[in-house]
């Protein structure tokens, strides 16, 4: 069952250089209780398009094309008041490094008391009986003293548990989670990761996994989006996108991740640059890059073929070569 | 938080910035040609009535004791005595510094309790009318002379709107009528405790034009710290996450923001209440405000040097504790800060 659906989403921003175009249509659906990977490179657009969600988008963005929508709404149609209802009460949002993400002088008790305030409970102790609650849930240990402690005084991987209790507070149905485990150590992100699925497993949560590690989408998610430079070129279910990636970013993307015994060093970079988000791009963005790139690939934008009824892909590659 | 240690480190350093200061202003004024013994005779004195005053005081003696029996009187808690009035500057003190006292608060809550909400406003519309408003504000308050504020100020409100008295910390029909008892020098404090509420309305009329002439420049400064600070504080991570989490704005602006920007201003604001002090001196005298700013004007001019030590080492006081309460509050707010 769908449960959000982001279409045709398009996004600029005013900057002293020019209009940046982030987003360039943007459309995937995530269902109830799945947990979908959105990737792709550093700068394609994947932390634009979770925060356009939630109508976090910076004060020079501008929404110029597209829906969101949720349950009837069109989120981006929505007033900052309506939103403040959806924000942490339906939709929540983690962030990369939570070091920053909480608040230095208030202890993490403090912090979820104000979220569950926020969202209808005004009794004191009715709070930190919740707020030890959400610690506990989370895998922290000890939560009657964690919950009076600092931000400071805990570990990177306590942090952003203390985030992820922080976020279920609300009881949300859906999380956006734009990288959280980038800024920890190895060990602690297979944890956190374990946590969300938990969380998607337990509860039926749905959750946006932003990350532009792919070996994190095969471990975690169902499904996928694969974004370059502002639009979609490839989603569908983990399973036969993985084992058939068929656009050739994605396979390129693929063949650079190191296979379990593959001997290493013979990573498959793709070649060439991201192009310029001030660029106009006329044709597939990819085309600059493409080993396949064809002369219409310069001119059109290509439309998604399908792969079986969970896979999708953007390239005239998929298109009888008759049609132009 | 802070520990023991670091509370008695700190009153040591104090102590040891207190001596300087007692040391400088004393060699100072003794190196200064002047005839204090000459100042305590009164007008035409005789020569031998001179060099017995001179002797009385101790004047005849070489700088280091007297220097030693200065301090040794000021270790028991005496400041000496005016050589121009011969009074007991610890009397003089007890009656003049609680107006100015009474007057510095003032100003300084006026600062804060306006500064800080018109600040945190300000920072939070970056770029609207409200932020270049309050930025003249601002301007104007910290660069504007305070005498000049308050003629402008004695003009508007008395001049042409006799809304307010011309100066004085109180009225002569209140002196007379319904006096206020002396408990602790702060007459708005005592006339509450006894209820003699026509007196104290009277003594807050009188307090209204001073005190908001004498916030003029710590309140530029809160705002423009406020301001700034917050700016900062709202381009944070955990204030989109709290955005994120559908937390209202009023509590972003003023409970979690707030007390971020508050941290880095602090430092600014607490050092302009502390130089509010000095500039006090400026408006009692303009508004006929017995405290200790016309007290040590007149000494000054009479070169009356027991004054001018004992006044330098109360203000030499204020700005230590001044300090001090920063540092704590410092420590209080942000549980990263340890003083140890
Ligand atoms: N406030 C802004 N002003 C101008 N351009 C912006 C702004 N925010 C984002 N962009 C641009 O939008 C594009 C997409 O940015 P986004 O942050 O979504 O990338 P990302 O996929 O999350 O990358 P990363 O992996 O580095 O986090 C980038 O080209 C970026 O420069
Ligand atoms: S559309 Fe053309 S340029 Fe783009 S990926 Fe396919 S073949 Fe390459
Ligand atoms: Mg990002």
């Amino acid at each position: 069952m769908t449960l959000l659906a982001v279409e045709n989403l398009h996004v600029q921003f005013s900057t002293p250089f020019g209009a940046v175009y982030a987003l360039r249509g943007i459309d995937f659906e995530l269902s109830k209780g799945e947990i979908l990977g959105l990737v792709g490179e550093t700068g394609c657009g994947k932390s634009v398009t979770g925060r356009s969600i939630i109508g976090l988008l910076d004060e020079n963005a501008e929404v110029t094309q597209g829906r969101v929508r949720f349950e009837n709404a069109d989120l981006l149609q929505l007033s900052e008041a309506d939103l403040r209802e959806i924000r942490g009460n339906r939709i929540a949002m983690i962030f990369q490094d939570p070091a920053v993400a909480l608040n230095p002088l208030f202890t993490i008790g403090q912090q979820i008391g104000d979220v569950l305030r926020a969202h209808g409970a005004d009794l004191r102790s009715e709070q930190r009986e919740r707020a030890l609650q959400l610690l506990n849930d989370v895998g922290l240990p000890d939560p009657a003293q964690l919950v009076d402690v600092y931000p400071h005084q805990l570990s990177g991987g306590q942090q952003q548990r203390a985030m992820i209790a922080m976020c279920l507070a609300a009881e949300p149905d859906v999380i956006i989670a734009d990288e959280p485990t980038t800024a920890l150590d190895v060990t602690i992100q297979a944890q956190i990761l374990d946590l969300l699925r938990m969380l998607q497993r337990d509860r039926e949560i749905s959750v946006i996994l932003i990350t532009h590690d792919l070996g994190i989408v095969a471990e975690t998610c169902q499904q996928v989006v694969v974004l370059y430079a502002g639009r979609v070129v490839e989603k569908g279910s983990v399973e036969t996108l993985f084992a058939q990636p068929q656009h050739p970013y994605t396979r390129g993307l693929l063949s650079a991740l190191p296979r379990a015994g593959s001997r290493g060093r013979e990573l498959n970079v793709i070649s060439g640059t991201v192009p310029s988000g001030l660029e106009r791009i006329k044709g597939c963005a990819f085309a600059p890059r493409c080993g396949f790139a064809m002369p219409r690939c310069h001119e059109q934008q290509p439309a998604f073929s399908a792969f079986g009824p969970k896979q999708q892909s953007a390239c005239f590659l998929h298109e009888p070569l008759n049609h132009d | 938080m802070f520990t023991l240690k670091y509370l008695l480190r700190r009153l040591g350093f104090s102590v040891f910035v207190l001596v300087g200061a007692l040391v400088l202003t004393f060699f100072v004024s003794h190196v200064i040609p002047s005839n204090p013994a000459a100042l305590y005779a009164g007008a035409r004195p005789r020569p031998e009535q001179v060099a017995e005053i001179e002797k009385k005081l101790g004047l005849d003696k070489p700088l280091h004791q007297q220097f030693y029996l200065y301090v040794s009187e000021l270790l028991e808690g005496n400041l000496g005595e005016s050589y121009h009035s011969r009074r007991s500057i610890n009397t003089d003190l007890s009656i003049f510094l609680p107006a100015t006292l009474e007057l510095v608060i003032a100003a300084v809550l006026i600062a804060l309790l306006l500064g800080i909400p018109v600040g945190v406003l300000a920072g939070a519309w970056p770029r609207s009318p409200f932020d270049y408003a309050t930025r003249l504000v601002a301007i104007a308050g910290v660069s504007v002379p305070s005498f000049w504020l308050a003629l402008i100020a004695q003009f508007i409100f008395f001049s042409q709107l006799d809304l307010l008295p011309l100066g004085s910390r109180i009225s002569r029909d209140a002196t007379l009528f319904y006096p206020v008892t002396a408990q602790t020098g702060f007459y708005l404090i005592d006339a509450a405790i006894s209820g003699n509420w026509k007196a104290w309305a009277d003594a807050l009329h009188h307090l209204i034009l001073p005190a908001l002439v004498l916030a003029a420049y710590p309140l530029g400064i809160t705002i423009r710290m406020i301001q700034t600070s917050m700016l900062e504080a709202l381009s944070e991570t955990y204030i989109t996450s709290a955005r994120a989490a559908g937390l209202s704005r009023r509590v972003i602006l003023f409970k979690l923001a707030l007390k971020n920007a508050i941290m880095p201003a602090l430092t600014v604001v607490g050092l302009s209440f502390a130089y509010s002090i000095t500039g006090a001196f400026l408006v009692e005298t303009i508004f006929s405000w017995p405290g200790v700013g016309k007290y040590v004007t007149e000494a000054v001019l009479n070169v009356d040097f027991p004054v001018i030590i004992a006044v330098t080492l109360v203000v030499t006081v204020v700005y230590i504790f001044v300090n001090l309460v920063v540092d704590l509050l410092q420590s209080l707010l942000d549980p990263r800060v340890r003083l140890a």
